[in-house]
């Protein structure tokens, strides 16, 4: 089980990776922590040829204060927010999700840009920062945006960054002291996979509430959240998301839609 | 030193060809142009020997298994064509420019459908896709007919794969200055590998020497000769330099040993008291496409027949048995072979029929244990259950998980809170069987003995060597001690030795909870032999006679004196003069042990297990598991424990997590640990474990074997305790293993059909 | 075939090799570098026998290219014998009965190490969860808790 060959290039700065990974399109692909690629193409599964090492970027490692935000650095390690030795402006959320992604070695390496630009559908970061409002600050050959998470996400696997683009970090606000965040994940066993992920972030009478490991992509619910802060009735809180629910999930499948609501619920009883 | 760590100047890489489908006609393989000499095919060896594989038995249908694909592939992951080169990354490209053209036929991947007519079948000259089907029947068969009582199930253990962590391997070359070929491999018996091997090359046994290095794990897996054992071999004798190939995970999910993959249809006949009467139906067994040499999977049929009357009384027993070739990897054994299914049959069956009465499980049980004033008892299937106290077994663990406090919790629990159950299993575990019993099965190779070699150097050291392979039980330790409880020695002072066709007696290897009795009884009666030789020397040198002297603490004590083993060692090695008249000199014996009965003796046990269930995601979580086990006289506790531990989380593995399904083309979905679930420290609970100590009559000391039996009763005892948990729904858990969603699927349609029910009643 | 040059420190030996940039760091070490404590069981991370160090943090060698450790100190099992938190360790693990095949074994080292490095008086669950991804076919892992607990009720405050 050994990758297929490929060039290494390992660029001093953010802006000739962004030129490597231009020149080289669609059979490039940016490296960091490499936790969730690697295995992929030790599995002879990416199609990558050129890996452009980016985890040694200091553009990539920072964190700034930006007031009513947080700037967090796209090669910030899952274990750095694991450890506190990252900023966590959601109140604890982000250091609860990743100290669940994976193992600890895993957690090590991988980062919190290395797993938004994979787009696993179950992956955690997606989930956490799309129900944290946060936006994606991402660098390429026509200069810098700015790509709210839910503009990022398109599918599995699928983002909406262009050839060329590196995502350099994220711009997540900063949650008040009374926001109320829940995190429910729901898999096989500890590090795998979710089968389930259900992320809540309340501040007052806003209410974010995202699933993950259901659909191609971690999904809003919306029409669920705006339910529950009406105040509608439990019954009909869990008939709406059942509606939800049921649009994600693929094919006839009672259980992943039991399984999703029950995820989803207990979200919304954390934070209620 | 694993076989992956062998390093030999000239070492070069193997990667395998692999068929993308389940079942088809091989049209053609095309190699590379300009690679052509470091690929090969089958067309490259003409003298290569097809083994006959299973039982000796006319009924058992040969599927001729060839090291590489020929005319047919027969599952997804069948080796077609071999790559050579000087690292496996690049043999792993050679192998993905080698072109392979395959008329697909229709898949078999299912045992019973398989059996129907008109079923596609693996191989055309069979009447239909059994390698061998047969009904074993005794006891009084009028009690199907006339019992009061019958409740039908069916139950499913699901495919999975052995996965011992390190994976298979094989290093080969061909020593020149020997004229042997030197083949170290990750196998459980070296002697027995070396016979299979030397078939397959058509080499005579003494230029073939297998060296097995340290075995990081086998549990049943590597005791079979693969193919792409055989043909590395081959291709070590064509290219004159050393080659590997070392498994990877994703072969070894695809292509490996697989295992479990039963299939019950049966009914229980009872008592309205609950008291079992007989047990009749049928048992399928996909077999997977090939039968493995030397003995396939013939075994799990019979012995899964065998073992459905469980630790139980019953009068009659009638089942049909199938072992059924389908389209995916071969089957062979695994740590449990047949026994978990078998268990896990009867066991549910137990339960439910105590739910059916509506008998406390554990009363169930109690009323139908074969008794210890009993023994030995022979079990309707012809299974001599010779001592123990199953009453007491059953007891111990109910005590230790305290049923009454589960039920009060049970009974105190409020909606929306987890559901509790409490599950027991009780299990037998033959071992030490030998002639009788391996004749009995017909087995091509008869693992009726085993052999040590005790040797004593002029130093007073001792060396012994073994024909059997530990890979992970512990033998440098439980051997040592039983030889220096013979010898009057620190085991410190004893080196064990195994793994080598040339430096230790011929053996069988380890596997079948055999070792500890077999091995442990050759060590134990040739070192007595030993020490005796050792006492007449030393009554020689002390001048005294024979009968006054006794050995203690490494020397030989007369009343008025003592002489240590270095100076008798000293002079039955180097100083001859210095022996008795006549006497042979040196310290070494060679021999071979079975015990005085051969029908093989029982270890049992009961397992106890506590879960919670969460109705809504039908997630399951071990709240406590209990063990009361009795393998006989221990050598080690320590290690028995060891062995009971790790063999129940394999059985929690197989209860609750491991499983390679496959699609309606023959595909396997668990080619990755993402998608195969296995077990670790967070999931699996620290066993509480009980012991009794019965010795058995007809072994030295008293032993048991222990490997499997932790292995055999955790998917019954779990499947039990998830049941338990919704006693009120009366769902049944039957089949393993129990993910979520299948937990989730038997609540719902209980739950379904108790509501239905409620609706016609108003 | 294109290569590329790396200096590596392995295990206070400086190194300089010319690697495919394919080459992961687990081959590295034990192909090229001959250490083959560094064991393989799954190549896709989730088995842990790979595990290293690498600058002193926990890695799975077999997820890392041996390119990309280039200028980095990398240390495997036969690194640490002479560490005495790993002397402990190994003790421990063989007082607890916590490995029979021995594969697992040294993954399971470096990763109780890396954990009593961070947390001194562990329990049993930050135990457990610290063992999640290291597969031990053998032991059902009650040994090797226990070992690790029993290490960290030996270990003084200066280890």
């Amino acid at each position: 089980m050994k990758p297929a060959a490929f060039d290494y290039h390992r660029p001093a700065t953010l802006a000739e990776a962004i030129d490597l990974m231009e020149r080289f399109g669609d059979s490039a692909a940016a490296i960091s922590g490499g936790q969730s690629l690697v295995p992929l193409m030790n599995l002879r599964l990416s199609p990558s040829d050129q890996l452009v090492d980016v985890s040694r970027l200091a553009e990539l490692q920072q964190t700034r204060d930006l007031g009513d935000s947080v700037f967090l650095g796209a090669g910030l390690t899952h274990a750095m927010f694991e450890d506190g030795a990252a900023p966590d402006p959601a109140n604890g959320l982000m250091r609860q999700a990743a100290s669940h992604i994976a193992y600890r070695a895993v957690r090590c390496h991988g980062t919190i840009g290395g797993s938004v630009a994979m787009a696993d559908p179950a992956a955690d970061w997606p989930a956490v920062l799309l129900a944290l409002d946060a936006a994606a600050l991402v660098r390429g050959p026509m200069g810098e945006r700015r790509i709210a998470m839910d503009a990022l996400l398109t599918g599995t696997y699928t983002t909406s960054l262009e050839t060329g683009e590196i995502i350099t970090g994220f711009e997540v606000p900063k949650l008040p002291a009374d926001a109320r965040t829940s995190y429910v994940k729901f898999n096989r066993k500890v590090g795998a996979f979710a089968s389930s992920l259900a992320v809540a972030v309340r501040q007052g009478e806003a209410l974010r509430l995202v699933l993950a490991g259901a659909g191609p992509r971690a999904t809003l619910l919306a029409a669920t959240a705006a339910a529950f802060i009406a105040g509608a009735p439990k019954t009909s809180v869990r008939n709406t998301l059942a509606g939800e629910v049921a649009l994600i999930v693929e094919a006839d499948d009672p259980y992943a839609c039991a399984l999703h609501i029950a995820t989803i619920l207990r979200a919304i009883e954390e934070i209620s | 030193m694993f076989v992956a760590d062998v390093r030999l100047p000239g070492l070069q890489d193997i990667a395998f060809v692999r068929s993308g489908v389940a079942h088809g006609r091989l049209l053609s393989v095309n190699k590379p142009a300009d690679d052509r000499e470091r690929v090969f095919t089958i067309d490259d060896f003409d003298d290569l020997n097809v083994l006959e594989a299973g039982p000796e038995l006319e009924a058992f249908r040969q599927s001729p298994y060839p090291a590489l694909a020929s005319g047919k592939v027969r599952y997804v992951g069948q080796a077609i064509a071999a790559c050579v080169a000087t690292t496996r990354a690049r043999a792993e490209d050679l192998a993905e420019r080698v072109e392979v053209e395959i008329d697909e036929l229709p898949a078999v991947v299912d045992a019973v459908a398989a059996m129907q007519p008109g079923s596609p079948r693996l191989f055309e000259n069979w009447a239909d896709n059994a390698f061998i089907a047969r009904t074993i029947s005794a006891g009084d068969l009028n009690l199907f007919s006339a019992s009061p009582m019958r409740l039908k199930r069916r139950f499913r253990m699901n495919r999975h794969a052995t996965v011992s962590l390190e994976i298979r391997g094989v290093v080969a070359h061909w020593d020149a200055r020997l004229e042997e070929l030197v083949v170290h491999l990750s196998t459980q018996g070296g002697h027995v590998m070396r016979l299979g091997l030397a078939r397959a090359l058509g080499l005579p046994e003494n230029q073939v020497r297998v060296i097995a290095p340290d075995v990081g794990g086998g549990f049943g897996g590597k005791n079979r000769l693969l193919p792409e054992e055989i043909a590395v071999c081959a291709i070590a004798l064509k290219v004159g330099h050393p080659v590997r190939w070392i498994e990877d995970r994703r072969e070894h999910l695809l292509a490996s040993v697989h295992c479990r993959d039963h299939h019950y249809d049966l009914t229980v006949c009872f008592e309205p008291d609950g008291t079992l009467l007989g047990i009749e139906g049928d048992v399928h067994i996909d077999a997977g496409a090939y039968a493995l040499w030397p003995t396939g999977s013939f075994m799990e049929a019979s012995m899964a027949a065998g073992n459905l009357p469980g630790p139980y009384r019953m009068k009659a027993l009638r089942v049909n048995t199938f072992t059924v070739a389908t389209n995916k990897a071969p089957m062979g054994p695994y740590r449990g072979v047949a026994r978990p299914g078998a268990c896990f049959a009867i066991e549910r069956m137990v339960d439910e029929v105590a739910q059916h009465l509506g008998i406390e499980p554990y009363e169930m049980r109690k009323r139908n244990l074969v008794k210890r004033t009993e023994m030995p008892y022979v079990t309707v299937a012809g299974l001599k259950l010779d001592t123990g106290d199953y009453h007491d077994s059953l007891d111990t663990a109910a005590k230790m998980i305290d049923i009454s406090a589960i039920r009060r919790r049970q009974k105190e629990r409020k909606p929306g809170e987890p559901r509790v159950g409490i599950g027991f299993a009780v299990y037998t575990e033959q071992s030490g069987h030998g002639v009788v019993e391996w004749s009995k099965r017909k087995s091509r190779v008869v693992p009726g003995y085993e052999s040590a070699n005790v040797r004593m150097l002029p130093d007073g050291s001792v060396n012994i060597s073994v024909g059997v392979q530990n890979h992970g039980q512990g033998h440098e330790t439980t051997l040592a001690q039983i030889a220096a409880h013979e010898l009057g020695i620190d085991p410190s002072q004893i080196r064990i030795r195994y793994g080598d066709t040339a430096t230790t007696p011929f053996g069988f290897g380890t596997f079948a909870s055999r070792s500890i009795v077999f091995a442990g009884g050759a060590v134990g009666v040739t070192s007595r032999r030993l020490a005796e030789k050792i006492r007449l020397i030393g009554a020689h040198l002390l001048q005294a006679a024979p009968e006054s002297v006794r050995i203690e603490n490494g020397a030989v004590l007369s009343d008025s004196g003592s002489v240590g083993f270095g100076e008798i060692a000293r002079a039955a090695n180097i100083r001859q003069e210095m022996l008795p008249e006549g006497m042979e000199p040196l310290l070494e014996f060679t021999g071979t042990y079975e015990p005085k009965e051969s029908a093989g003796v029982f270890s049992y046990g009961t397992h106890a297990v506590v879960v919670e269930v969460d109705e809504a995601t039908g997630g399951v979580k071990i709240l406590d598991y209990a063990v009361s086990e009795d393998c006989g006289t221990m050598i080690n506790p320590m290690i028995v424990d060891g062995q009971v531990q790790g063999g129940i989380s394999q059985g929690i593995g197989t209860g609750l997590y491991e499983e390679i399904p496959f699609n309606a083309d023959g595909q396997p979905l668990a080619t990755t640990f993402g998608e195969y679930m296995m077990p670790c420290a967070t999931e699996i609970p620290t066993v509480r474990i009980a012991h009794s100590v019965t010795p058995a009559l007809v072994t030295e000391y008293g032993v048991k074997g222990v490997g499997e039996g932790g292995a055999i009763a955790p998917p019954a005892a779990l499947a039990n305790a998830v049941a338990d948990a919704f006693r009120d729904c009366k769902a049944s858990f039957n089949e393993t293993p129990l993910t979520p969603r299948r937990v989730w699927e038997a609540a719902q349609a209980a739950m379904t059909r108790m509501e239905a029910a409620a609706e016609t009643r108003a | 075939m294109k290569m590329t040059e790396i200096s590596v420190r392995v295990n206070g030996v400086a190194m300089k090799s010319s690697v495919e940039p394919r080459t992961s760091l687990a081959d590295y070490v034990r192909e090229t570098c001959g250490l083959t404590a560094t064991h393989l069981g799954c190549e896709h991370g989730a088995c842990g026998a790979c595990t290293v160090l690498v600058d002193d943090v926990l890695t799975r060698s077999c997820l890392k290219f041996a390119a990309m450790c280039d200028d980095r100190h990398v240390t495997t099992l036969e690194g640490l014998a002479n560490d005495p938190l790993t002397d402990l360790l190994r003790q421990c693990f063989h007082e607890s009965h916590a490995l029979q095949c021995g594969f697992c074994t040294p993954g399971m080292l470096m990763a109780a190490r890396d954990l009593l490095r961070r947390n001194m008086t562990p329990d049993e669950i930050t135990v457990r969860n610290a063992l999640a991804g290291h597969i031990c076919r053998c032991t059902g892992y009650s040994g090797i808790v226990h070992a690790i607990l029993l290490a960290a009720s030996r270990l003084k405050p200066d280890d």
